[in-house]
């Protein structure tokens, strides 16, 4: 806070100390100018503001920080198909936290998973795409972490079985699914293309949610990469057209964009995880990286995998009329007659790629809990999606999921009532 | 009144305890989480307002008031279910009157002027079961319909009156209530099956009556949906 303190100085000391205090400061300058150890100092106030930016582009906080009162204090319970594993302090706190840590031990961790005693981490912490991340960007988010105030916050080991209690074992998770990469941009591809990659596949993870994972929890790449996947009970819907439904085929740069900055844009409006990935990450990003982003994802390339069965159900099948009836009288005052939505107020059904996905979880626990939007700057009142729990049972509402992935030109796979049944018992 | 110093402390630090307890401030958004709105709670068969002899004059009057014909009848429908719940309640407790003293005799314009209302249903009825008794007849349900069709009339103009209770205010009070039971929405209890709807071809709770704007007073010809959703599904 060298540089800050002077400039406090400057405005309150008299006119001659002021011009003193001018040279010192462009004495300084120059020194950072000329020395880039200084430059680079933890003291640096853009390197902290660097360091900020990019965990919010890693969106560091949606696990690190449980308890708003106590940021990057960790302890946020994870669920995962193993047990459930509690996030770290990331405070400089020297007992529980990241106090004793090195710039050198951290990015030893976001590159290779291992900690500073040399013990495993688990995946959970996305360093099979933190590997990507430049040795800069490291640390600029450890001088950022060391600048937050020290939590005293001691963290519980993972509760799962035994083997996976014994971090040993993730020597042999690395060697399937684990690989030490650093990010080389690809002269073939624009330069906002190769930014967006570093995001998505970097710090941003978004495969972690948005594709599906193998049978060790690892995410699944290929073919099968982005073609969605399960995060917190909720379908991460897939991002490129392919056997998860159509993805993003249709939307456009600024559809996305909007959605990334402002949780809605004229098809939809972000819930769920998503939208907390929005509040806490994508909302802040600069221009230009939300521009990268895009250009990334919207050009990831059509899965091989074929997408699934594309026949609409028939509109006199019988669910599809119960549906129906249901539809008109509790989901079209919002979502329309036709399932056209009101732009930047209520999800348009018709052509939704969500809605239409393959795995119905998401639509089916919409209708069942209800969801509310994220506020934004832009949006600054959430909507919410009343839950229907209470007044449809299974079959009515499989006949109304059923119907929305099937009507308006829509077409998706029935659903039945015993997977609402399963949806409804999980909750 | 004159607030005395102890008083005043007392309201104080009352004030000053329970003010840092009730203070919530929220940055940002205020929260929301899934499922905690209420939803409507169904009526219930198990509430009884009325005891079993009270019930069967219920039912006799609204079942002239409301007679079975091609559509069921008041209390086939669910209205004395209705009503017992009803009274049961808030309504019945007449929660939404100032009932305090002093009482002087109101005017009309001044709204409802009488007990609250589960006290006027019970003094009403066992008024009339006494007058009718002293008439000969073993109660209203021993009159035939032409003799209940009589006695309703003449408390609904004020010819028949009841020893402690206006007869004209329960009269107006049980048509009105027997009509909500019969056209009100069914997680109430009555308009059972919507038949009430049915009857006069109302759709019922629905959202959006938009794709109707123009339909210039024809029928819908829709079914009927509860607010409690019900697709052809019973009530209760």
């Amino acid at each position: 806070m060298r540089y800050l303190s002077l400039a406090q100085s400057l405005t309150r000391s008299s006119r001659r100390i002021r011009i003193a205090g001018l040279v010192a400061l462009s004495a300084c300058l120059f020194a950072a100018a000329t020395h880039p150890a200084l430059a680079q100092g933890t003291n640096d106030w853009s390197e902290l503001q660097r360091g900020l930016y990019l965990s919010r582009v890693g969106d560091c906080a949606a696990c690190h920080t449980a308890d708003p009162e106590k940021p990057m204090a960790g302890k946020y319970a994870l669920d995962t198909p193993f047990g459930t594993i509690w996030t770290a302090n990331l405070t400089p706190d020297e007992e529980t936290g990241l106090g004793e840590w090195s710039a050198d031990d951290f990015w030893r961790a976001m590159n290779e998973g291992i900690r500073r005693d040399g013990a495993h981490l688990y995946p959970a912490f996305p360093y099979t795409h933190f590997t990507l991340i430049s040795r800069a960007d490291s640390d600029a988010i450890y001088a950022y972490l060391q600048s937050l105030e020290p939590i005293s916050q001691d963290v519980m080991e993972p509760d799962f079985p035994f083997p996976l209690n014994i971090r040993f074992v993730l020597n042999g998770w690395n060697l399937i699914n684990f690989e030490d990469r650093s990010f080389t941009p690809d002269p073939e591809r624009s330069a906002a293309w190769n930014r967006g990659y570093y995001i998505a596949e970097g710090l941003g993870h978004c495969s972690m949610c948005h594709s599906p994972k193998n049978f060790t929890g690892a995410v699944k790449d290929g073919d099968a990469a982005y073609s969605g996947g399960m995060a917190e009970g909720w379908l991460a819907p897939a991002l490129r057209p392919g056997s998860g439904g159509p993805g993003l085929s249709d939307w456009s740069k600024d559809d996305l964009m909007a959605f990334l900055r402002h949780g809605r844009n004229s098809r939809t409006a972000a819930f769920g995880p998503m939208a907390e990935v929005i509040d806490k990450s994508t909302r802040h990003l600069t221009d230009s990286d939300l521009d990268a982003l895009a250009t990334y994802i919207l050009d990831l390339p059509e899965s091989g995998e074929a997408p699934a069965d594309s026949e609409a159900i028939d509109t006199d099948d019988p669910a599809m009329q119960t549906g129906a009836l249901v539809y008109a009288t509790q989901c079209s005052a919002c979502h329309g007659p036709d399932g056209e939505g009101i732009p930047g107020q209520f999800a348009r059904l018709k052509g939704s790629s969500l809605t239409q996905s393959s795995d119905p979880t998401t639509v089916v626990r919409l209708v069942l809990e209800g969801v509310r939007s994220v506020p934004t700057e832009k949006y600054p009142t959430p909507h919410a999606m009343p839950a229907f729990d209470w007044k449809l049972n299974d079959a009515e509402v499989a006949a109304v999921a059923t119907y929305v992935r099937n009507a308006f030109g829509n077409s998706a796979p029935a659903v039945t009532a015993d997977a609402v049944a399963e949806i409804r018992e999980a909750q | 009144m004159a607030i005395s110093r102890r008083y005043f402390l007392t309201g104080a630090s009352v004030l000053a305890l329970t003010g840092g307890a009730l203070a919530r401030s929220y940055r940002g958004s205020v929260p929301w989480s899934s499922k905690t709105a209420r939803p409507p709670s169904p009526a219930g068969l198990h509430q009884t307002f009325f005891s079993a002899e009270e019930r069967s004059v219920i039912v006799a009057m609204v079942d002239r008031l409301i007679p079975k014909d091609e559509f069921p009848s008041a209390s086939e429908a669910g209205v004395v279910t209705f009503l017992e719940d009803q009274l049961a309640g808030p309504y019945g407790r007449g929660d939404i009157y100032y009932l305090q003293g002093p009482f002087q005799q109101g005017t009309e314009s001044q709204g409802y002027q009488a007990e609250a209302p589960a006290i006027l249903y019970r003094q009403a009825i066992a008024d009339l079961e006494t007058a009718i008794r002293k008439e000969g007849t073993d109660g209203f349900t021993a009159l035939d319909a032409e003799a209940q069709d009589d006695f309703l009339t003449a408390l609904s103009e004020g010819e028949q009156e009841l020893e402690h209770v206006d007869a004209k205010t329960f009269f107006d009070r049980l048509w009105e209530d027997t009509q909500l039971g019969y056209f009100g929405d069914p997680v109430h209890g009555g308009n059972r099956d919507m038949v009430g709807w049915k009857m006069i071809g109302f759709p019922g709770a629905r959202y959006d009556y938009r794709p109707y704007i123009d339909h210039n007073g024809k029928a819908l010809d829709l079914p009927p949906v509860s607010v409690a959703g019900n697709y052809q599904r019973e009530a209760n």
